[in-house]
């Protein structure tokens, strides 16, 4: 359980965290509060490793999460003491802290104004800028939200994070052109990340479906197909090359696979789509079974991921029966 | 590394420190015994008697023996295809990532790139203390 503490929270379930918060005063009690830098005594007490700051911080997060403010406060206090007041990610955690446990909206104006005030001093605070950006998003300023994330791509391209929250931020307003090109972009910048090349076929589905457009659909069948091709028995990766096989064998077949325009992604041929359909179908019955039935190697899967996975096959399989 | 070959690697060594001891105890048998003859015969040269025969072979038994219990010791090795590491988090989760004595190895950190999807810099801390308090309100209570 205590691995978890060591990466970021965000993905996990609420029960998870809140057993990590509620064990929070009992981790913050046997940590060690404070490093002397005395040679004596930093022999004699816990050393400092480089995971007691990030289990502090991921606490500090699964806390606020939680609304347990005063482990959280402990967490901050401690991370203060050592890393001082003018570190730029203490500036950021800070900032977090105060923005959730703010009361109305006044008080996030507050914080907004102090955030613009540490980037009049410093514009290349990057954990502050992007606080910025999840503030003004929070509060429904999306517009502003997107020029803040646009100006902090100029001053450093290479932020994956950020191309992905742009990704998101247009995929929120309905923008799938932009949205397909942020993404883009992240994978530009880290090639081998097969749950981005599925996110990004997801994203050209959407697209596909707003739009009617079989490219897309064919570009999304790259997609999960690179995804697949970078992890073995990916779930999320078959399941989106079976919908995708699903939709391209009964939109596109009707009609005639118009290949006028100059595309890179040409649809494949019907036998094709058909085997990738029975790969994809094959499976995720294997997985769904062997995960189901509890087998020893299989249990990584998420379990919500495995039941909508067997509701969608069952589906297809009634369809086909009809 | 597991008891078995952290008993087997340290029987080896005191093998080892056995062999090395007594090859030093030879030796100063050897110029013990050179030293009192001299001084009793004169103009008789002993012949140095070489090493006995097991001493050396103590000595890389040991040496085997040091090696096994090392090799033995050392955990799973992690599969070099990009392919099969991915799917090996994928589909086993941190069970897969276990060394010999049954915990998570250290720097496990599951699918790296998962933060491109949390994007914790961006955390929208608000909304998940929204969401989580619906979930608790959508508890059972007691639980």
């Amino acid at each position: 359980m205590s691995s978890s503490l060591l990466h970021p929270p965000s993905h996990l379930p609420p029960a998870t965290a809140s057993h990590l918060a509620r064990q929070a005063p009992t981790t913050l009690k046997n940590s060690p509060g404070a490093i002397s830098s005395s040679a004596l005594q930093s022999v004699l007490a816990a050393s400092e490793t480089q995971e007691l700051w990030t289990t502090y911080e991921n606490l500090l997060l699964s806390c606020l999460r939680t609304r347990n403010d005063e482990s959280a406060q402990q967490c901050l206090a401690r991370l203060v003491d050592r890393f001082g007041d003018d570190n730029e990610r203490i500036m950021a955690l800070k900032g977090l802290f105060k923005e959730a446990t703010a009361p109305d909206d006044a008080t996030l104006d507050q914080i907004l104004q102090e955030y613009d005030h540490i980037l009049q001093e410093n514009p290349t605070n990057i954990p502050v800028v992007k606080r910025r950006v999840a503030l003004l998003r929070s509060m429904g300023r999306t517009t502003e939200s997107v020029n803040a994330l646009n100006s902090l791509l100029d001053m450093s391209p290479t932020d994956a994070e950020a191309w992905g929250e742009l990704a998101d931020l247009y995929l929120a307003q309905g923008l799938y052109p932009q949205a397909i090109f942020a993404q883009e972009e992240v994978l530009v910048l880290q090639p081998n990340a097969w749950n981005i090349h599925a996110r990004l076929g997801e994203i050209l589905l959407m697209a596909a479906k707003a739009s009617d457009s079989p490219q897309r659909l064919a570009e999304a069948l790259k997609r999960f197909c690179r995804s697949i091709e970078l992890c073995d028995n990916y779930l999320r990766g078959y399941y989106g090359l079976k919908l995708t096989t699903q939709q391209l064998l009964g939109e596109v077949a009707p009609k005639a696979l118009k290949q006028t325009d100059s595309e890179e992604w040409t649809i494949p041929a019907t036998s094709t789509l058909r085997e990738l359909d029975e790969v994809a179908t094959q499976k995720l019955a294997e997985i769904i079974r062997r995960s189901s039935a509890g087998e020893k190697d299989w249990q990584g899967y998420s379990k919500a991921e495995i039941a909508a996975a067997r509701v969608f096959l069952e589906s297809q399989a009634t369809a086909t029966i009809r | 590394m597991t008891w078995l070959s952290k008993g087997t690697a340290a029987f080896g060594f005191v093998l080892l420190t056995h062999a090395c001891y007594s090859a030093h105890e030879h030796s100063a048998l050897q110029s013990h015994r050179a030293a009192s003859l001299s001084s009793l015969a004169s103009a008789q040269s002993t012949a140095v008697s070489p090493l006995p025969i097991d001493i050396t072979i103590e000595t890389i038994v040991a040496t085997l023996i040091i090696c096994l219990g090392l090799v033995s010791g050392t955990s799973q090795l992690r599969p070099i295809q990009w392919r099969v590491w991915a799917g090996k988090i994928e589909q086993e989760g941190e069970a897969g990532f276990k060394d010999s004595s049954g915990e998570t190895e250290k720097d496990f950190v599951g699918n790296p790139f998962r933060l491109l999807e949390s994007r914790p810099g961006f955390v929208d801390m608000r909304k998940q203390r929204k969401e989580f308090a619906a979930w608790e309100e959508s508890r059972p209570t007691g639980t």
